[in-house]
């Protein structure tokens, strides 16, 4: 019986083989297209809160608004890439936790100011290095610019490490701070005072992710 | 005559390999000479905790002063702005704050124009202009000048 | 009390300060201003102006737009002095927008008005160039990029007979210092420098006419010092050049802790003032060294919208002047009485007010008003007072009495008398021109929310200074006539206003005669 299978399978080795390869292109196919779907902020920003961080990056270079026009999508910065498994566990993980904040916890009480601090935690270095590659050569950066990027190579493989992030405060989101206090200032003297400006980015947003 | 041709092609690809290493190392600048700054000294002259962060040295922004750390000046406007860009790109930074028209960094009396240090003093605590006059609302609008 | 006996012991440590500096620097004291021949220039210009204020830029525009080659040296970080920190208001005597809404105003009547405050010992031929001109001095600053809040109706402000006043388009003087400091940079051939402190006239040869300055680069002003002009030696030594020669706008002494305490021992050195901390006597007491004529020096305006509850100018000047005072009282709170006319000019509103603090000077009268009493324009300001705390906001007159430590009854009851006068059109005991208003109205709303404000005058304005001319030309003591080659403007000028100044004609007075300095020089 076990004989008959055998030849069976050798024989059509081919066309087991070919419908292997189809499977497997059709998964990473679907992979693909679901990891892809799942990588802009129009998917994000379902479950992540993150209005003003969305707003901010439409006004950046990152977001579109360069020349060019060339967007990076929010996990090429956010999730790490060293491998394609720690990729989708990391985005798992993330997004069951926001979810679960979106749907059943108090987003209200994420303290986005507080939390800017720790900037560089939300942000993966090798997203960035993996477009900016000529960063410590690029001619188009200061000298000073350059002392610093050896200054932060230097110090990559220390418990003193630093990240894009720590220096570049506002990067992929420009004008985040505003943003962030036109959604929850910041100090209390701002509340209710900066509403139409929320209002503005509210209409402007509403429109680019339609 | 073929082996001839692949050698050929080999040794022009790593002498173009070797060409790139040397030019990259050539535009990277070799990190700052370290210069020896005594206790007393790092006392005497802390920095503020956001650059202490960084693990920012005294070279870093004492640049081409020499190595005596006793004769370091005030790295003025252009010192600071070598990494915090401009005046008018800080302002903008704190945008939300013009609305109110309470942005230190474009303030109504004097817009993106003032000296760094007018305010801002790296080794001793900094201390915000705008209380001269606004003594009592500066804490309502703004955090502690950093 | 002890006020005076403190004042006369810090006067006598400052006598002995005085002493000690003077042996140290035996040398300097007795150091002339240097003549061209003992110098090297290190550039040369058409005009050297001294200081970037109001006058001083009206000065350096006018004489760069007549195509001169202009240096402008400001001694602090920021440029503008007190004229960028001041609240904007420019008194333009039979302006145009008075015209439009049917107010009727002269030059004559704008003179009578800056005698009466001025206790008419104003130089008269000064005002007669100010009412003459100021429409003219309005429309160069609007050339040269000034914004106000034209088309309105003026604004009243105290002393003034009629409503003149024309406020910037931000409510401060920045809005012409920056764009007048763009203007004369933009220019070719002109610079403004800051943190560059003017020390002394360079004198022609034969020592009779100025031909230039030294000065300091990289100077930076030192609040911590009894006396930054002669204590600090910061900066880089440079010697200027003037062709034609140097306009003085350098402003007055609010804040000179030791100049103002000689001329009022009752200002005592830590005593705030509405004005930058740079506002010192230095560069004014140069010019008497080479025979400047001085003029009433001694008069100190203080400013008696001031609230001891915030430091310098602040909010609560907006909020009395344009507010509380206008349609509201102010209250002595020892007995809920008022006190003085809440419109009159700033000195008899300032000693009313001392004559209280003299005898209790924890007793800060109280400015009251409603809400009716705010200008639209300062209704954003009404907010900053409350958030900040220098204005209060009671629901009751009890509270507010409560509050304040007023007695209740006889609060009321000098409302209440207020009210009625206002109503029934009938003069109030004080003479207050701005009740008119409210004929058959309640000037204070019954119905409240009531607001207060705590009063305290501070130091603003030295009406003395240098004798000029109508060309803006300084006088000299030692020949009753100009100074070749010295012409001064602004504060730092004396004689214009007298012994007080109305609100709103130092704008008038700076750009005015900053610009004649310009013209003439």
């Amino acid at each position: 019986m076990m004989k008959k299978i055998l030849l069976f399978i050798k024989s059509k080795l081919f066309l087991f083989g070919a419908a292997g390869v189809f499977i497997g292109l059709l998964f990473s196919l679907a992979m693909y297209e679901g990891l892809h779907r799942t990588s802009d902020d129009k998917f994000c920003i379902v479950c992540h809160e993150m209005a003003p961080m969305v707003a901010a990056y439409h006004n950046d270079v990152h977001g579109g608004a360069g020349k060019t026009g060339i967007k990076v999508t929010c996990v090429t910065c956010h999730l790490p890439h060293d491998n394609v498994l720690a990729y989708i566990a990391t985005k798992a993980r993330n997004g069951v936790v926001e979810g679960a904040i979106h749907f059943f916890g108090n987003p209200d009480a994420i303290d986005w100011h507080a939390n800017r601090a720790n900037k560089e935690h939300f942000v993966e270095d090798e997203g960035c290095i993996g477009c900016h590659t000529n960063y410590k050569t690029n001619t188009n950066i200061s000298a000073k610019g350059l002392k610093m990027h050896a200054h932060y190579e230097s110090l990559k493989n220390t418990d003193k490490k630093i990240g894009c992030a720590s220096c570049h405060a506002e990067v992929g989101h420009h004008g985040l701070k505003s943003m962030l206090n036109y959604y929850k200032p910041e100090y209390p003297y701002y509340n209710g005072k900066l509403d139409k400006q929320k209002e503005e980015v509210e209409k402007k947003l509403s429109e680019t992710l339609k | 005559m073929r082996s001839k041709k692949t050698l050929f092609s080999i040794g022009v690809f790593l002498l173009l390999s070797a060409m790139s290493l040397i030019g990259s190392e050539a535009a990277t600048p070799s990190p700052a000479k370290e210069i020896p700054i005594s206790a007393e000294m790092k006392e005497k002259f802390p920095i503020k905790a956001h650059h202490a962060k960084l693990s920012l040295k005294c070279t870093d922004c004492h640049e081409n002063q020499g190595d005596n750390p006793e004769n370091f000046k005030l790295i003025g406007d252009e010192g600071c702005l070598s990494c915090h860009k401009s005046k008018v790109y800080l302002a903008e930074r704190l945008k939300f704050m013009d609305t109110l028209h309470v942005n230190p960094h474009n303030s109504i009396h004097d817009g993106p124009k003032l000296y760094c240090d007018e305010c801002h003093f790296e080794h001793q605590k900094s201390d915000n202009m705008c209380l001269s006059c606004h003594s009592n609302d500066v804490k309502l609008w703004m955090r502690e000048t950093p | 009390m002890s006020k005076e006996m403190m004042s006369r012991r810090d006067a006598l440590k400052l006598g002995v300060l005085g002493a000690g500096a003077a042996m140290l620097s035996a040398s300097q004291a007795m150091a002339a201003a240097p003549t061209e021949k003992d110098v090297k220039f290190d550039e040369e210009y058409d005009v050297i102006v001294v200081g970037s204020g109001f006058a001083g830029l009206a000065a350096a525009s006018k004489a760069a737009e007549r195509g001169l080659k202009v240096l402008i040296l400001e001694k602090m970080g920021r440029v503008g002095g007190n004229s960028v920190i001041n609240g904007g208001a420019f008194a333009v005597p039979n302006n145009r927008d008075q015209k439009q809404f049917g107010i009727e105003d002269s030059a004559e009547l704008f003179i009578k008005d800056a005698l009466k405050a001025g206790l008419g010992i104003n130089h008269v031929e000064m005002l007669e160039v100010i009412g003459k001109r100021a429409q003219e001095t309005y429309d160069f600053a609007v050339k040269c990029g000034a914004t106000f809040q034209a088309g309105k109706k003026p604004t009243w402000f105290g002393g003034h007979s009629v409503a003149r006043t024309i406020v910037t388009s931000n409510m401060s003087g920045s809005a012409i210092i920056q764009p007048m400091a763009a203007f004369v940079e933009k220019l070719p051939g002109c610079k403004l420098m800051t943190r560059t402190k003017f020390d002394d006239f360079v004198m022609s040869a034969d020592g009779t006419s100025v031909v230039g300055v030294t000065a300091r680069t990289n100077y930076r002003f030192d609040n911590k010092l009894l006396s930054d002009d002669v204590e600090n030696k910061s900066g880089e030594k440079k010697v200027y050049r003037a062709k034609k020669g140097v306009i003085l706008a350098s402003g007055g002494f609010s804040m000179d802790k030791v100049y103002r305490q000689l001329q009022d021992p009752r200002i005592i050195p830590t005593q705030d003032a509405t004005n930058h901390e740079g506002a010192t006597a230095g560069a004014m007491l140069k010019a008497f060294q080479i025979g400047a004529l001085p003029v009433h020096i001694d008069w100190i305006q203080q400013g008696p919208w001031a609230s001891p509850d915030e430091r310098g100018f602040g909010v609560a000047p907006l909020l009395t002047q344009q507010g509380l005072f206008v349609k509201g009282v102010a209250v002595d709170v020892r007995n809920g009485k008022r006190f003085m006319n809440e419109m009159a000019d700033r000195k008899t509103r300032a000693d009313a007010e001392y004559v209280i603090l003299h005898q209790d000077p924890k007793a800060f009268p109280v400015a009251i008003g409603t809400y009716n009493t705010f200008d639209e324009q300062v209704y954003a300001a009404v907010e900053k007072g409350l958030a900040s705390g220098v204005m209060k906001k009671f629901d009751t007159l009890d509270a507010l009495a409560a509050n304040y430590k007023i007695p209740a009854d006889a609060l009321k009851e000098t409302i209440k008398k207020y009210n009625e006068d206002a109503k029934n059109g009938v003069e109030d005991q004080f003479k207050k021109q701005s009740l008119k208003d409210v004929k058959g109205k309640e000037a204070i709303e019954m119905k409240g929310p009531f607001y207060g404000i705590r009063l305290m005058p501070k130091p603003h304005h030295t009406m003395g200074g240098l004798k000029i001319n109508v060309k803006a030309q300084v006088i000299s003591a030692n020949t009753n006539k100009p100074i070749p080659g010295l012409y001064a403007a602004g504060e730092v000028t004396g004689g214009t206003h007298g012994a007080s100044r109305l609100g709103s004609c130092a704008i008038a007075d700076c750009l005015v005669f900053g610009m004649v300095a310009g013209e003439n020089i």
